[in-house]
């Protein structure tokens, strides 16, 4: 549809925006107001902006070490999900194997399964294997999330690849594994490097592993350690704001270098092209 | 040809495929179905792990024996020791009763040679004061009568050695009775019965109220807001599909709400919501469209609301770009055929866009409402199940009850529930979609 955009489309468009971005104004105005500014105040803008916020929510608890961990639990897990996917989806796009169908289902089953009916099992074998409150602890049931997405998402990158490239990779005598490491590869790499944001994403986000598995506060992750700086007797706003906008930058940023590449990974699963 | 290589070893096409899909087998089997089985198995055991007699799955009975070695040598002694203390000839001959029956359970017991070789080995280790970590050896199975007989016999023993300490004139004789008493009390307490229990949970919790209403509060979360962020997305949707500029900024600001965490985005609408603090409830409450800003989180109808309200802010987003590359694929010449025919906008939208447009539309009903049906963390962080479970979903209840009660059992019957749940949503959907779900991903 080639309508024109008039004033009543932009109009809507900036309330729109206006609309879906209002929390995170709001909390980041309430960030750099001073800590005596924030209750029961409703004044938008503070005359005299603070970072005071931005200090308490750094000291009073371990946000960057929040952050470190999930970087590092949030890339071991797209790493590993790459590496096991990539082969995976080749094979079930590109290679004459049998059950395709089957198991294909099967990923798609085991991404609906729900985190609750999972936990307890994997609970007492992480606990078993002595990886409570460790890197390794979150990643290996990280891979029930990461593992189905990757696949789910990557075959329909290798099924976009011309076949043709394989059959003459083949008359020119390179064996399947070749073509798959040097000719199939390097082109599904940019699907490759899409899943990977979203993988990372979905990991990033997770919280019912990382609340029950990694319960000590060096080892917890983000999303825990944010939903952590409320106590039972206060609510330190200013510092959840302040801890808020420091730890969405980093999404904020990720989305912004790579939006196009993000909706075309999140459509990729929905749309017949 | 001197110098060309000897042919090195290589899979053929199909044997690579197989080697290349059978890693991720074994995990999504090690990492999902193995954990999935194992929460149906824990739910028919009454399985605790606060509870040191309940801590572990046991089919048959067990016996602790670290514990029960270590009282069986001293319940001899005390025994003997009584023996001479006695005043009455009936106390006399109860005693020795309760001696010749310990003695001949003891015995049934060690007949079985792996037991007696594990006796053995956890009296020489406590003979010289070591712990028995060893789990193989701290546990060992037994017949289930014999236990069952057994752990009867001692509780009988301890009755009738507190009635002669109650009836005994003498008072520390009284107190040396009661000891042993207290003693072969324990003794059977390290005797485990079997908690296997089948479907007991089940039936308690079919008739659990708080199930149910943890149920409703789940489903209705889930109906309301994928409806409204179904229409919303698709108004959003069909408004944006169309070339302007500022494409980029909008759908930067539209993917942020769907990037951040959900815990993140929680804690932010509980500011927005707080009752003192919280500028959303401040402004519908000088709107009168709320009756007081605390409303919003301390009434169970404000709870639900402010769930809901989160969720459409986090998710309709996601839900209008799925359908906006939905729409971008429906070809424009037959909005342009339609034209000539001269059909309005309705009619368009009925007869080309929604049939069209269905497909795109069911696949991403099915993922949202599976991503609603499990929802955890906005309730967790948003409202922590409250106010008085007005808002707790069903994978808030098993929670609950799996780590905040430790109760393993019960807790995986609740996640059973919620998988049962979740696999007929699926079937549903599915059929419903049917092969295409599957198109463009096997030759």
């Amino acid at each position: 549809m080639n309508r024109r955009a008039g004033i009543g489309f932009y109009v809507f468009l900036v309330v729109f925006v206006f609309l879906v971005m209002f929390p995170f104004i709001w909390v980041f105005l309430t960030s750099i107001k001073a800590p005596g500014e924030i209750f029961s105040s409703f004044k938008w803008f503070t005359s005299n902006p603070s970072l005071e916020s931005y200090e308490a929510a750094l000291t009073n608890r371990p946000l960057l070490r929040y952050m470190l961990n999930s970087f590092v639990v949030s890339a071991l897990t797209t790493v590993l999900a790459l590496v096991f996917a990539s082969l995976t989806s080749y094979a079930l796009t590109r290679l004459p194997i049998k059950g395709k169908g089957l198991i294909l289902g099967l990923v798609l089953a085991a991404s609906m399964f729900p985190q609750i009916a999972i936990i307890s099992p994997m609970f007492n074998l992480i606990t078993d294997l002595g990886l409570r409150n460790s890197y390794l602890g979150l990643v290996i049931p990280y891979i029930t999330i990461s593992l189905p997405l990757a696949i789910w998402i990557l075959s329909t990158f290798f099924q976009k690849i011309p076949f043709e490239l394989e059959e003459s990779a083949k008359l020119d005598g390179a064996s399947p594994f070749q073509t798959f490491r040097k000719i199939i590869f390097p082109l599904a790499a940019p699907g490759v490097f899409t899943t990977g944001i979203l993988v990372f994403i979905a990991a990033w986000n997770e919280y019912l592993f990382a609340l029950t598995i990694n319960s000590d506060d060096l080892w917890r992750t983000v999303p825990v350690g944010i939903s952590m700086y409320q106590s039972q007797y206060s609510i330190p706003w200013g510092d959840i704001s302040a801890a808020t906008v420091i730890v969405t930058i980093p999404i904020v940023i990720l989305v912004l270098l790579f939006q196009r590449r993000i909706v075309s990974g999140l459509t990729s699963g929905s749309v017949k092209e | 040809m001197g110098n060309r290589k000897k042919p090195r070893f290589q899979l053929n096409e199909k044997q690579l495929g197989y080697a290349m899909v059978i890693p991720s087998l074994i995990l999504v089997i090690v990492v999902v179905l193995w954990p999935v089985a194992q929460s149906f198995w824990n739910s028919l055991f009454d399985y605790r792990l606060n509870d040191p007699a309940r801590s572990q799955l046991m089919l048959n009975s067990n016996i602790d024996l670290e514990n029960y070695v270590d009282n069986y040598f001293y319940i001899n002694n005390q025994l003997e020791d009584l023996e001479g203390k006695a005043e009455k000839d009936e106390a006399k001959s109860t005693i020795a009763s309760i001696k010749e029956g310990v003695n001949k359970y003891h015995t049934k017991l060690i007949s079985n040679e792996e037991i007696k070789a594990k006796v053995e080995k956890v009296d020489e280790l406590l003979m010289n004061f070591k712990p028995v970590t060893n789990p193989e050896l701290k546990y060992t199975e037994v017949d289930n009568d014999l236990a069952a007989d057994y752990r009867k016999a001692l509780k009988s023993y301890e009755e009738d050695l507190t009635a002669i300490a109650e009836s005994s004139s003498d008072e520390e004789a009284g107190q040396k009775f009661q000891q042993t008493a207290d003693l072969i009390g324990s003794t059977s307490e390290t005797i485990l019965e079997s908690n296997f229990i089948g479907l007991a949970n089940y039936g308690k919790y079919l008739k659990d109220k708080r199930m149910w209403n943890s149920i409703w509060n789940t489903t209705f979360f889930t109906v309301v807001s994928v409806a409204l962020e179904l229409v919303l997305g698709l108004g959003i949707a069909l408004l944006i599909n169309r070339a302007f500029k500022g494409r980029g900024l909008v759908r930067a600001s539209v993917l942020i709400p769907w990037a951040i965490p959900t815990a993140v985005a929680a804690m932010m609408w509980g500011f927005l919501y707080d009752g003192q603090s919280g500028i959303v409830g401040h402004y519908l409450e000088v709107l009168h469209i709320i009756p007081d800003a605390s409303w919003l989180l301390s009434t169970s109808e404000g709870g639900m609301f402010s769930i809901i309200l989160a969720d459409v802010w986090k998710t309709t987003p996601y839900m209008a770009l799925l359908l906006l590359a939905g729409l971008q694929t429906i070809p424009n010449s037959l909005y342009e055929a339609s034209d000539v025919d001269g059909a309005n906008k309705m009619q368009q939208f009925w007869s080309i866009t929604l049939p069209l447009l269905k497909s795109s539309i069911l696949v991403a009903l099915l993922f949202r409402t599976l991503d609603a049906f499990r929802v955890f963390d906005l309730i967790y962080v948003l409202t922590g199940g409250g106010p008085a479970n007005a808002t707790e979903s069903i994978s808030i209840y098993a929670y609950k009850t799996l780590f905040a009660q430790q109760n393993f059992g019960e807790g995986s019957v609740l996640s059973v529930i919620v998988f049962l749940c979740v696999a007929i949503i699926s079937f549903v959907y599915v059929k419903l979609i049917g092969s295409e779900l599957f198109a463009g991903r096997t030759k």
